[in-house]
């Protein structure tokens, strides 16, 4: 009998929560299986076994979430039968449920959802007036949010689910989101929502970079005048389906080339000591479904633009479909993130931590300026770089943001 | 109606009953001439004479335990302790006698006695003079224990005390004996039956519990929680905790869902630990958040002005208490 546990699929997970079995108890498991889907904080990755035998026992349910390295299955081998310990002959072939002490979480059906109330294999906390309205009602108590203290279940979050009907079953199937809306407060109706793993992470992880990396910003205008006309030639010259790099390939490019001139920045501030990368991996942010994931291009410094262009295109398609794997989301020594296309003049970006800087990257207008005494126009983009002053300061950061500008401003340095 | 102080509710209630009974008589320290260390008895001995207004020698046993045997007599003694505290000198005669003595001659002697005893902190009067004995005497099968707020509860309160044939603790609020407030006037015969609790406000989202001083301060904080929260109160005053109207309690909580019970008196064994475990108990099905007890701190009263105010229960304590039984419901 061997134990599977929660096991570590991405370099920032601590916790996995099971989404779905994909064998059942008695299934017959070969090495590389498909055994459980389990979400992680970056993404939902199907689990292979890699031991062979019979499935005997689940000791995860679905919606459970669990540390790693906490057996969440066991597979034994066939002629062991289930539950040996504990249940005796009688159980061999009739494997019963699943985990203990889970009281009246639903189980077995393949719609199984993640309980929102309870879960982690404890008992369900609420008031006794909540689990006495409950009973009345018929309402299944993991299926709602508690809203009291340490997550109890209260009257409120009973009586909001009970006033919502059956369309709470159907919410609450749909994901951990569903609410019970709360009593009229000063501020109307409160709804919550629980976040995401992705949505947990960026929390946690925009926070302690505010919290603990002292950002600094420094500004540059761009005159993108020789890129826009660069890439006009380009689109005219491209074959009907082929890739013409876009704007923020370029600067994806031009970074990867300056960081590869300034190792402070593509480095990082940890532990006390300064980690200077080798590789130059660009991670573009990307804006997901109710989510910001940021997927790599690796080696972008040795990369050409028409590589960069498609890989990238087709990490951000990955993204908006949620097939993106942990390892295209991690290993980025430096982050762009880009919201001209909204028409955003510029903004100030938090680091995406241990990283040692970010480049927040406006829209492309066409602007007066001043050349030699007299007023015209050019296409300008203004870059802001904030970066982390344990390991970037001051002269080195302009020196390295210069060199961007410098870069974009003569596009065909980029070919080099 | 009159509008009266505390103190002169109470001595009105002695001096009716005294002219109702001639069986009534008032004993303890400094009561006659000095007219009570807190002038409750202002005016007694002048009307009623030594025989019925006597001070006694500086010896609570003895005082308490010459009541016992009066009542047990035939007469009904109302005997003033100076401080709840001094109660404690008397224990045996309150505990093993008066208490005990019905019980113990199935019911063939009565010991129709009054214990009257102010307690409470407040006044800068240290450990041994500010006490909160209530959950003490409440303990004590046989005893009834009244624990009036206002003055009308007080006047009518004592006057059922005296006429009362089991022994009564009567416990007085050293802060309330200057409060004001409505009374019944001689010949309305305002007696108030033990066991009937007072609802001093309507609300429908927690339930408030205060006695003595603390049943003002829940009002005070039910005000509180309504202008600054948008949270209804309801405060009960349960005016005697034995017999206790448990019931009109009940039905409050069982309309709130939460309740909120505070004292001056320490936390552990207290009356709110009591009735909380009566709520629990027998509205357990009721209850959205765990009872709630605001009660003194559990040290010895300080006498340092700030400590002494620390240590007893304030409006924001119980606010703050109320807001807990509603976490995650406002």
């Amino acid at each position: 009998m061997a134990d599977v546990v929660m096991p570590r699929l991405s370099d920032s997970m601590e916790e996995g929560t099971i989404l779905q079995w994909l064998k059942a108890i008695g299934d017959e498991v070969a090495v590389g299986d498909e055994l459980v889907e389990i979400e992680t904080d970056k993404a939902n990755m199907a689990y292979e076994a890699d031991v062979a035998g019979t499935l005997t026992e689940i000791v995860a349910a679905e919606g459970e979430t669990l540390p790693i390295g906490a057996v969440i299955a066991r597979v034994g081998d066939s002629n062991e039968g289930s539950g040996a310990s504990a249940a005796g002959p009688v159980a061999a072939d009739t494997p019963t449920v699943l985990a203990a002490g889970r009281g009246s979480a639903p189980r077995g059906s393949p719609t199984a959802t993640p309980p929102a109330g309870g879960g982690n294999g404890h008992r369900i906390k609420a008031s006794p007036l909540a689990r006495r309205i409950a009973e009345e009602r018929q309402l299944d108590l993991s299926q709602l949010h508690g809203s009291g203290p340490g997550g109890r279940i209260i009257k409120a979050d009973v009586e909001g689910a009970s006033s919502a009907g059956d369309a709470v079953a159907e919410t609450a199937a749909a994901g951990p989101a569903a609410e019970a809306p709360s009593p009229e407060t000063a501020k109307g109706q409160v709804s919550y929502e629980e976040l995401s793993k992705t949505q947990q992470v960026i929390a946690r992880r925009m926070a302690e970079s505010k919290a603990t990396a002292p950002h600094f910003y420094l500004r540059a205008s761009v005159d993108m005048g020789q890129a826009v006309e660069g890439r006009r030639k380009l689109k005219a010259l491209a074959a009907e389906d082929s890739v013409v790099p876009s704007f923020n390939d370029m600067v994806v490019k031009a970074c990867a080339l300056a960081l590869r001139e300034h190792p402070r920045a593509n480095g990082a501030y940890r532990d006390g000591r300064f980690e200077l990368y080798s590789r130059v991996n660009v991670g573009v942010a990307v804006a997901a479904k109710d989510a910001l994931v940021v997927p790599t291009v690796f080696d972008a410094d040795r990369k050409g633009l028409r590589q960069i262009a498609s890989e990238s295109r087709g990490l951000a398609q990955r993204v908006r479909g949620g097939q993106i794997t942990p390892p295209e989301l991690s290993g980025a020594t430096f982050t762009v993130s880009n919201l001209g296309m909204y028409g955003i003049d510029g903004f100030s970006a938090v680091i995406n931590p241990p990283q040692a800087a970010i480049l927040a990257v406006g829209a492309i207008e066409e602007r007066p300026v001043v050349r030699d005494g007299e007023v015209t126009t050019a296409h300008l983009m203004q870059l802001d770089l904030a970066c982390d002053h344990r390991i970037l300061y001051g002269a080195p950061a302009a020196e390295f943001l210069a060199r961007i500008r410098a870069l974009l401003e003569e596009p065909l340095s980029l070919a080099l | 109606m009159a509008t009266l102080r505390m103190r002169e509710a109470l001595r009105d209630a002695m001096a009716e009953e005294m002219r109702r009974d001639e069986a009534v008589l008032v004993m303890g320290e400094d009561v006659g001439v000095f007219q009570g260390a807190f002038k409750v008895t202002e005016g007694l001995l002048e009307e009623f004479g030594e025989r019925r207004v006597r001070d006694t020698p500086i010896s609570e046993n003895t005082i308490v335990g010459a009541g016992v045997g009066a009542a047990m007599g035939g007469l009904r003694p109302v005997v003033e302790l100076m401080t709840v505290n001094f109660a404690l000198l008397a224990l045996d005669q309150i505990v093993n006698h008066a208490a005990a003595i019905p019980y113990m001659f199935n019911g063939q002697a009565r010991v129709p006695l009054v214990i009257r005893m102010p307690g409470g902190g407040g006044h800068q009067l240290g450990p041994t003079h500010s006490h909160s004995f209530e959950a003490l005497f409440l303990q004590v099968p046989g005893l009834l224990v009244a624990c009036p707020s206002t003055p009308a509860d007080g006047k009518a309160l004592l006057k059922t005390a005296i006429r009362d044939d089991n022994p009564v603790i009567f416990i007085e609020h050293e802060s309330l004996y200057g409060v004001r407030g409505e009374v019944a006037e001689d010949g309305e015969d305002d007696v108030l039956h033990f066991g009937e609790a007072a609802v001093r406000r309507q609300g429908s989202d927690v339930t408030i519990v205060g006695i003595l001083k603390m049943a003002h301060v829940a009002e005070e904080a039910a005000r509180a929680l309504a202008h600054e929260h948008g949270v209804e109160a309801e405060v009960i005053d349960p005016r005697t905790l034995r017999p206790l109207d448990l019931d009109t309690i009940l039905t409050s909580v069982r309309k709130t869902n939460r309740a909120v019970i505070v004292e001056e008196g320490w936390p552990h064994g207290g009356v709110g630990a009591n009735l909380a475990t009566l709520i629990t108990e027998q509205a357990f099905d009721h209850l959205d958040a765990p009872v709630q007890r605001v009660t003194g701190a559990d040290v010895h009263m300080p006498y340092a002005r700030r400590l002494e105010q620390a240590a007893i229960p304030h409006e924001e304590h119980v606010v703050q208490a109320a807001l807990a039984a509603l976490e995650g419901s406002l």
